[in-house]
């Protein structure tokens, strides 16, 4: 089959958000199924554009209108982006089963339009190989995130919604004066184009630049200074939402941020980002940790954990070598399935027993079981216990980092598993061995979304290697930027 | 006609993208930091636009008498359109958020709007 009908990866959701006004009248289960199919057709093209860049490998190159790069816009999925683009359409697969159960406060029909222009947003920054499209994509992302936290319509989600927009606002201006200092020195957007002329470019002008554009998607990233809104977010917005944050809007972010970076990597200047990103990433993994541990929500403990897990990942990308790259890769599939796992548990206990503080939690071992079984899963994994998948990557993500010679970022990281551990055991604690209740009857649809995913979970704990060489492959697809341009048909325009 | 240096146009440009983020940082009232966030888009797009600029060329319209030598580079001018409506959608969405959160607080000090902490 032709690879341009990839370009449906971002028409579907596009076309799908705009039939929604249409189909309003009949009813919320309506719009709900409607919202399901969409992301099952999205999951089933994302599968096949995953299938064909991994049996061919070779990246498929969409060309927007038939432009040829750097004149037009392309959309460059390699092996990264196919794996991600298929990560992103399963997770919000199974958010939509989610929605039946989650979401009651109306307008449903507005819920289902962002739904699906958030899934369009990510999936495009993941795909793009444009600059200035990734800053619209990232947009796409940001603002229909400030209007899915502002849902709930409780002055807490306001709240929440508003300390994200106005930081997201100031991030996403950051970045486009990083575009325009890019832009002004290389004449070009396209980021293959931008890779063959940063060597040279004024070293000063590009560090500047490169600087202010990973500080913009450090905010979307959830990085230490500029994450502030994370927490507030993931406990003021609705459910699946908040899964849908941590499962692939940060790694939508993390990914463009490591894009960008190794484009730039030619730059004279470079180590000084990459040491700036690695103290940001250490204190990131430390600070969120031990906010985490004095957490009485469990929504927003969760949360903390989702942030320390995505400076692991930042601290990966940082590294600069390929071991940390791969590694990264690893850690965001693998955090990707066991966030999806524990917001979706901890949402069903919220909506279940009306809130996600920890009293809520006492005794759910003998009313739920088998959430509290796939919350437990969830939290072990999370922790970095061996058997099962976070153990692997974080195990790489440390031996990454002593290669590197960063001995005290590993000692820091290792030291905040340690905090982690506590507060996830705590809970477990207070499932399983405290309160009494009577047995709540739970979904089937969930549960057996519980179930798959914490059989994933062991699978990967046990046979690592096979998730592990497809890392790999999609690391080299962010490290290697030499073959990166090469991919890309570049008509030779310009400078 | 007498057209400023070009690096009067950089020197604005930056000067409002900081007066914003001043606004931001210490304004309480969260009308005027949305007010700075405003300000520093405006700067953001004009800074934009000044990248594209070259020296006494027309607007990159060809019409007769104006060919592609005689204009300006079109793209930032592209890139500034997308940003200037993005930059309203922004500011819409972030003025409902706001009305909601008067409703439910009474106020808009951001000192006294902390309910979510911890």
């Amino acid at each position: 089959m032709n690879g341009q009908y990839a370009s449906l990866l971002i028409a579907l959701p596009l076309l799908g958000a705009f039939f929604v006004p249409l189909i309003k009248g009949l009813g919320k289960k309506a719009i709900k199924t409607y919202v399901l199919i969409i992301t099952a057709i999205q999951t089933g093209i994302a599968a096949w554009v995953f299938q064909e860049v991994y049996s061919t490998g070779k990246p498929i190159i969409v060309i927007a209108g038939g432009w040829k790069p750097p004149v037009g816009i392309n959309l460059y999925l390699g092996y990264f982006a196919s794996l991600f683009v298929l990560i992103v359409a399963l997770a919000s697969f199974l958010m939509a089963v989610f929605n039946f159960k989650a979401v009651d406060v109306e307008p449903i029909d507005k819920y289902a339009m962002l739904f699906l222009l958030l899934m369009l947003g990510a999936t495009g920054m993941i795909a793009t190989g444009d600059i200035f499209n990734l800053f619209v994509f990232m947009e796409i992302t940001a603002i229909t995130a400030y209007a899915l936290t502002a849902y709930n319509k409780t002055g807490e989600a306001a709240e929440a919604s508003l300390k994200y927009m106005i930081l997201g606002g100031i991030g996403s201006s950051f970045f486009l004066i990083g575009v325009a200092l890019i832009y002004g020195a290389t004449g070009t957007l396209n980021m293959a184009q931008i890779a063959q002329l940063a060597g040279h470019i004024n070293p000063t002008v590009a560090q500047v630049g490169l600087a202010l554009i990973i500080f913009g998607l450090a905010v979307e990233a959830e990085l230490f200074p500029l994450n502030a809104w994370a927490p507030d977010a993931y406990q003021a917005s609705p459910h699946p939402v908040t899964a849908m944050f941590s499962a692939f809007v940060v790694k939508a972010g993390l990914y463009a941020m490591a894009r960008v970076l190794y484009l730039m990597s030619s730059v004279g200047t470079w180590h000084n980002v990459l040491k700036l990103l690695v103290v940001m990433a250490t204190l990131t993994v430390v600070v969120a940790e031990f906010s985490a541990l004095r957490q009485r929500n469990v929504k927003r403990m969760i949360a903390y954990s989702s942030i320390s897990q995505v400076g692991l990942i930042a601290l990966a990308f940082a590294l600069g070598t390929q071991a940390g790259v791969d590694a990264g890769v690893f850690q965001m599939i693998n955090h990707a399935i066991i966030k999806v796992l524990l917001f979706l548990g901890v949402g069903y206990v919220a909506i279940q027993l009306g809130g996600a503080e920890i009293e809520n939690f006492r005794g759910l071992g003998k009313r739920m079981p088998v959430t509290a079984f796939g919350i437990t899963v969830g939290a072990f994994a999370a922790v970095g216990i061996p058997l099962f998948n976070i153990f692997w990557s974080k195990l790489r993500i440390i031996l990454a980092t002593l290669q590197v010679g960063y001995t005290w970022a590993a000692f820091l990281v290792l030291g905040a598993s340690v905090v982690e551990a506590v507060y996830y055991f705590r809970l477990i604690h207070t499932i399983w061995f405290e309160g009494e209740g009577e047995r709540i009857s739970e979904s089937i649809p969930l549960v057996a979304i519980v179930v798959a995913l914490v059989i994933l979970v062991i699978a990967i704990g046990i046979y690592p290697n096979y998730l592990w060489s497809i890392s790999q492959k999609a690391g080299s697809d962010i490290f290697n930027v030499a073959q990166y341009i090469k991919n890309v048909p570049l008509m030779g325009v310009g400078a | 006609m007498s057209v400023p240096h070009i690096s009067a146009f950089y020197f604005g440009s930056i000067a409002l993208v900081l007066i914003g983020l001043y606004a931001i940082l210490v304004k309480k009232n969260i009308l005027k930091m949305l007010i700075g966030l405003s300000i520093m888009e405006t700067g953001v797009n004009l800074l934009l636009v000044s990248i594209g600029y070259i020296s006494g060329r027309s607007a990159p319209i060809l019409s007769e008498g104006i060919g592609p030598n005689q204009a300006v580079d079109p793209i930032p001018q592209a890139l500034v359109l997308t940003a200037i409506v993005i930059g309203v959608a922004t500011t819409a969405m972030a003025l409902s958020a706001v009305i909601v959160l008067y409703k439910r607080y009474g106020t808009l000090n951001v000192e006294e709007i902390r309910r979510l902490r911890g």
